[in-house]
Parts: structure tokens; C-alpha cells; sequence
């Protein structure tokens, strides 16, 4: 369980560099479209078959923020309730309630422009606290492991 | 070896696990949908409605069909077109080849041009649309019969089949036809075309206008790229020096079109009602909801030069003086400033009486996590609930009814009545001071509210939805029931019916 959540936290945590990876992927090629005079419009958009370079970019964003990351999040969540570590259910409910946070944002930037500034900061949050949950994780177990063995050693001794 | 505590904790954890999943699945199955009649709908409609009398009167006993909502069939008709539409890749001129739509063809379909007073009478015959088609005539307020909703007034026409739509070409004024069967995919695949209707005892010149030349100008996206009546170039439109050339913009797209030129324009119809006392555009640009038109009035220019009206982001009407072949334009820059329809023009009387209606319903937008038919996703709700347990704004013939429009999401959405022009009395508040603005398209931005009035005078089930079609498929569709009247059909039936 120790490496189910470690590895749910790191997905995560790699999950938000592909959104950074695919959100400015997407922007590229956007301003490429149009610096090759294509036009971007409500039209366009609403089209979804814009078909560009940047394309990919922005459908990659929007199933990995939209769907595959809240799915981790909810399932570390799940998870941090069989790992016996200090602060493990803590981190996981932080990563979650970031997350959902971060999804609403994400929903809210075309109505409210301004929160693009928090959903890009926002995202930086997410990776500290997923990495964070990871890293007790993994100290605990490692020290717990290692409690384990000198146990086992000790015995072994006594025996 | 586990100890008894931990099993017994395994136990406890399989056991809340299998159920949890259980009650997740039952509840999922819980919102498929199935075969359904729009006439379930809206739990009585008892969330909507907060003043007027009786809100609950269903349609429920006897009733009159939709089927029987005609126009008179004894009567011939003065048009008779015949429409073939094809499943098949459209060619589009100055761009790429694209999987669609055609309608005798072509896409967009041939224009219907009638006169006011007209009987309209199209036969559509489905060549190769696998999953059926209608057509819908937007904007235009025919009988129920006619108005060509898959699922609510007639059977999807499958492939091989036809149906015939026939109505009265009342109100003169700049229009659109579409399949409304899975429109998402088929309006945007180009199943549409124009029709406009000419006043009646008028030709050109139109004398309350002045209109000297008169062109339409239809906005399509198709595969990615942006198109003038079908063709992905601008339109060249030659006059002589001083005439007025008047340009009926439609935009067929999902979302808002821009209209501008940095010569004034006057823009002389909304939505097929002229405005009262146009006045000149300076410096500021035309806003156009998705499924909305406008005609806009340019003047040639009488110095041989050439005026550029930009329609849509990337297209362009340049309308010249036929005297200097060689006159052109360039794009001028989009405006920032949009004009305010709620005070352009001279505010004239209106033939009711807004301000004591029969019936006052609320219709606000919002967004919520959720399930629809077994899809889970960030879906649209009005009034707080989600699709299907949207509210039926319920009516009787000859009602005066006031809606409130709110947009509590993050996303603009151009609000499509059906049957009806409802006429905005105030925006956030703020009543409307300029030539009555009746619409059947009508942007509502995020944050903003309407009100907005129509007299219930063409009786039938009528979709209310947004005409970005993908958000009505994501559940933002009502519809306004008249009292006593019923439909026989029914939405993902063995008629394969899916309007949105």
C-alpha cells in the first residue's frame, strides 16, 4: 500500500508538468496558427475541429486536469486510508481539496480571467503537496521497514 | 500470518467497497435515460414558475397533437422546394475537402428566397443521413407541426424517407434551416442553409430602408476553417457610387460572430425584425449569438473607394463602387466597444403589455458535476437541476409571459426559443431604452441577466436551449409547453430520435 500511494502522489505530481507541457504546447501552436494567418474565434472554438498544431495540446489539458488527475486524487485519497503513516490521509485530502480547487478554476478562467493567475500558482501548490505525501510515505516506510528488520534480527538473536 | 483484527478489518473494508459500488452502479443506472417524451420533463414545471396562476396545468388528458399543428393543407403553396440531403465530403471552395453534409449538393443548401404572406412548402427527402435528419427553420415562427425538432414534432426522416414542412411566411426578415436530429454533428457538418422572406408589395428599392443591393452573408466554420457562404474567401460586392448595399449576416456557427468596418454601418434588422430608426455605427462592433442575424446597411463609398465589412473574425465583405474594379480595402482593426442593442435605435410602443404577464418563470444557467445517461461530466443546470429533471415552463394560448434570464456559469450561451420572438425589456436591470430588440438568439454572457417577454400565441412544445449545441447536448434545453397539447413521439426510440 506504501508504494500504491507513493506512486498514486508521484502520478500526480507528474501529472501537473504534463499540464504545464501541454498548456503551453497548445499556446504555441495557437499563436503559430495565427502568426500564419489563421484566426481564432468563438466560432472556432465552438467548433472543436480547429484541427491546428496546438490542438492536441488543449484536449490533452483538458482530459488530464478535467478527468485522469481528480481520479488520482480521489483514489490517493481512498488508498491513504491503508497506509499507516502519520499525516498519509492529511497530504491525501491536501492534494484532493487542491485538485478540486484547481478543476473549478481551470472551469471558471473564460467567465473570470483574473483566476488564470491562481490556477497557474495553484498548480505549483498541487505538485508541492503531492510530492510531500510521497516523500512521508516513503520515509515512513523505509523507517518502518527498517524497524522491521532489526525486529527480525533481534529475534532471530534471541532465538 | 494476518491477524484476527486484521481480517476482520479486511472484511469491513470489502464489505463497504461492494456496497459502495453497488449503490455507485445503481445510481448510475439511475440516469439512463432510455426511451422518453419530452412530456415527462420537468417534474410539473413547479420550480419554474413563481407568479401568474396555475403552473402546474399540464397538458396532461386529452390534448391536442403537435402533428395537427399545421398550416391550412387545403391551401397551395406558392413555394415548393424539393431538398435531397446526402451524408458525403463537401469540397470547399479556397480550402480543404471536408466529411458532412449537402443539401442538393451542396453545403450551405440553396437559399430560399419568398415573399411575406408566402406558403412555404419543403420536401425533404433523406438520401444517405444515417442517422436521419429534419429540418428546423430558425427564427421563423411556424406551426408546431413544422418546426422540425426531432423527438418532439415528427420522426427523424431515415434514410429513404421524406417529410414535407409547409408554413406561412409571416414576417419578413433573414433567416436560417437546419436538421435539428443530432444537430451537434449535423449543423456543424453543414446540413443548413439561408431563406429569407421579402416584405410583402415591396421590390427593391425597400423603402424603409433604402436598400439599393442585398446580399447574404452565411458564417460556417467547416473543418477548422472559417467560410463566406460557403466558400473560405472574402465576398466581392459591386454597386454604384452612393447606393446602400444591405448584408444579411448569418451566423451558423456555435459561437459569437464579430461584425465591423471602419466605415459607419447601420445595422437595419435583428433577428428578422427591423430596428426602429437605425443610426450609424462608428468605431464599435456588431455582436451576433450563435444561430442570430443581423442585416447591416453600408453605404458605396462615392469617392471610387471601397468599404470593408468584416464578418465573422476572418471573412470580409468588401463592398465596392462597380465603376473602379480595382477599389479594395484592407482589414481594419476589431473594436474593443461593442454596440448595445438595448439602446440602439428610437424606442417605439409595444402591441402588449410586458409588464403585467400571466405567466413568470426563471431560467438560470449554471454548472455542476454529474451524471447525464450514464455520462459522467461538468454539466449545464437551470434552475439547479440537471437534464432531465429541467424545469417545463408551461403556458396557455394567449398568455403574456416574462422570463428571467441568468447566467451564473463560467461560459457564454445564446438562449434559442423556438416558435417565438420574445422582445428584451431589461438587461441586469437595466431597461431597455432603444428600438424594441426582439430576438429568437440571444447571448447571455456570464454574470448577466434578462428579461425578457413574448405573448404565447403559437401553441405547441417548444425547445429553449442554447445554440452552442454542444452545451445542449450537455443538457441546456428546457421547452415551453402550451396547455392541452401532447406529442406522440419520443426521444432514443425505435425511431433512433436525438434533436440535440
Amino acid at each position: 500500500m506504501y508504494k500504491v500511494y507513493a506512486g498514486l502522489a508521484w502520478s500526480i505530481a507528474g501529472g501537473v508538468v504534463v499540464q504545464a507541457a501541454a498548456i503551453a504546447f497548445a499556446f504555441g501552436g495557437l499563436l503559430n496558427s495565427v502568426a500564419n494567418g489563421g484566426v481564432v474565434d468563438k466560432a472556432l472554438l465552438e467548433s472543436r475541429q480547429a484541427g491546428g498544431v496546438g490542438e492536441l495540446g488543449f484536449v490533452l489539458h483538458a482530459l488530464v486536469g478535467g478527468g485522469l488527475i481528480p481520479l488520482l486524487a480521489v483514489v490517493l485519497l481512498v488508498v491513504s486510508f491503508f497506509v499507516r503513516v502519520r499525516g498519509a490521509k492529511l497530504w491525501a485530502a491536501i492534494v484532493l481539496a487542491l485538485v478540486g480547487l484547481q478543476a473549478t478554476l481551470g472551469f471558471a478562467i473564460v467567465g473570470s480571467p483574473y483566476l488564470g493567475l491562481i490556477h497557474g500558482a495553484n498548480a505549483l501548490a498541487i505538485v508541492a503537496a503531492a510530492v510531500t505525501a510521497a516523500v512521508r510515505v516513503r520515509r515512513s516506510s523505509r523507517s518502518a521497514a527498517m524497524l522491521d528488520r532489526k525486529q527480525a534480527t533481534s529475534d532471530a538473536v534471541t532465538s | 500470518m494476518p491477524s484476527r483484527r486484521d481480517i476482520l478489518r479486511y472484511a469491513a473494508v470489502g464489505s463497504a467497497m461492494t456496497i459502495g459500488l453497488g449503490a455507485g452502479a445503481l445510481a448510475w443506472s439511475g440516469t439512463l435515460l432510455g426511451e422518453y417524451s419530452v412530456m415527462d420533463m420537468g417534474a410539473g414545471g413547479e420550480h419554474a414558475a413563481h407568479a401568474g396562476h396555475d403552473a402546474s396545468a399540464s397538458a396532461a388528458g386529452a390534448g391536442v397533437s403537435v402533428t395537427s399543428l399545421t398550416a391550412d393543407p387545403d391551401r397551395p403553396a406558392d413555394v415548393h422546394v424539393r431538398f435531397v440531403v446526402r451524408q458525403e465530403p463537401i469540397d470547399v471552395p479556397g480550402g480543404r475537402r471536408v466529411d458532412g453534409f449537402t443539401v442538393n449538393g451542396t453545403s450551405p443548401g440553396p437559399e430560399i428566397r419568398a415573399t411575406q404572406g408566402d406558403l412555404v412548402e419543403v420536401e425533404l427527402v433523406n438520401e444517405s443521413v444515417t442517422d436521419g435528419a429534419t429540418l428546423h427553420w430558425h427564427g421563423i415562427d411556424v406551426p408546431n407541426a413544422a418546426d422540425g425538432v426531432a423527438g418532439i414534432t415528427q420522426d427523424a426522416v431515415p434514410v429513404g424517407g421524406r417529410h414535407v414542412y409547409r408554413f406561412v411566411a409571416t414576417d419578413a426578415g433573414t433567416y436560417w434551416y437546419h436538421s435539428h436530429q443530432v444537430s451537434h454533428e449535423q449543423v456543424l457538418g453543414g446540413l443548413l442553409g439561408a431563406i429569407v422572406i421579402d416584405p410583402a408589395g415591396t421590390s427593391a428599392p425597400e423603402p424603409a430602408t433604402d436598400v439599393d443591393v442585398d446580399v447574404t452573408a452565411l458564417l460556417h466554420v467547416y473543418g477548422g476553417e472559417h467560410t463566406l457562404n460557403g466558400r473560405a474567401a472574402d465576398e466581392r460586392v459591386e454597386a454604384a457610387a452612393g447606393e446602400t448595399v444591405r448584408v444579411r449576416v448569418i451566423n451558423t456557427d456555435q459561437g459569437t460572430a464579430a461584425v465591423w468596418s471602419a466605415a459607419p454601418f447601420r445595422v437595419v434588422a435583428i433577428d428578422g425584425h427591423d430596428v426602429n430608426a437605425s443610426t450609424d455605427v462608428n468605431g464599435q462592433r456588431l455582436l451576433i449569438p450563435a444561430g442570430g442575424r443581423a442585416d447591416v446597411a453600408v453605404r458605396v463609398p462615392s469617392d471610387g473607394g471601397a468599404v470593408r465589412l468584416q464578418v465573422g473574425g476572418a471573412r470580409g465583405v468588401i463592398i465596392a463602387d462597380s465603376s473602379h474594379p480595382e477599389a479594395s480595402a484592407p482589414p481594419a482593426t476589431q473594436p474593443q466597444d461593442t454596440l448595445d442593442l438595448l439602446s440602439y435605435g428610437s424606442a417605439e410602443p409595444l402591441a402588449f403589455d410586458p409588464t403585467a404577464p400571466d405567466r413568470s418563470f426563471d431560467y438560470v444557467i449554471a454548472r455542476r458535476f454529474g451524471v447525464i445517461d450514464g455520462r459522467p461530466g461538468n454539466f449545464w443546470t437551470i434552475n439547479g437541476r440537471m437534464f432531465p429533471d429541467v424545469p417545463m415552463f408551461h403556458v396557455r394560448e394567449g398568455d403574456v409571459v416574462r422570463m428571467h434570464l441568468r447566467n451564473d456559469s463560467g461560459d457564454v450561451h445564446p438562449m434559442h426559443l423556438h416558435g417565438h420572438h420574445v422582445v428584451v425589456l431589461a438587461r441586469d436591470g437595466v431597461a431597455a431604452s432603444g428600438s424594441p430588440w426582439w430576438v429568437d438568439s440571444l447571448d447571455v454572457h456570464p454574470g448577466e441577466s434578462y428579461d425578457i417577454a413574448f405573448v404565447a400565441d403559437n401553441p405547441g412544445i417548444w425547445s429553449d436551449h442554447c445554440h452552442t449545441l454542444p452545451h445542449a447536448v450537455d443538457g441546456l434545453v428546457a421547452h415551453v409547453m402550451y396547455e392541452g397539447v401532447t406529442t406522440p413521439f419520443t426521444i432514443n426510440g425505435e425511431a433512433g430520435n436525438r434533436p440535440e
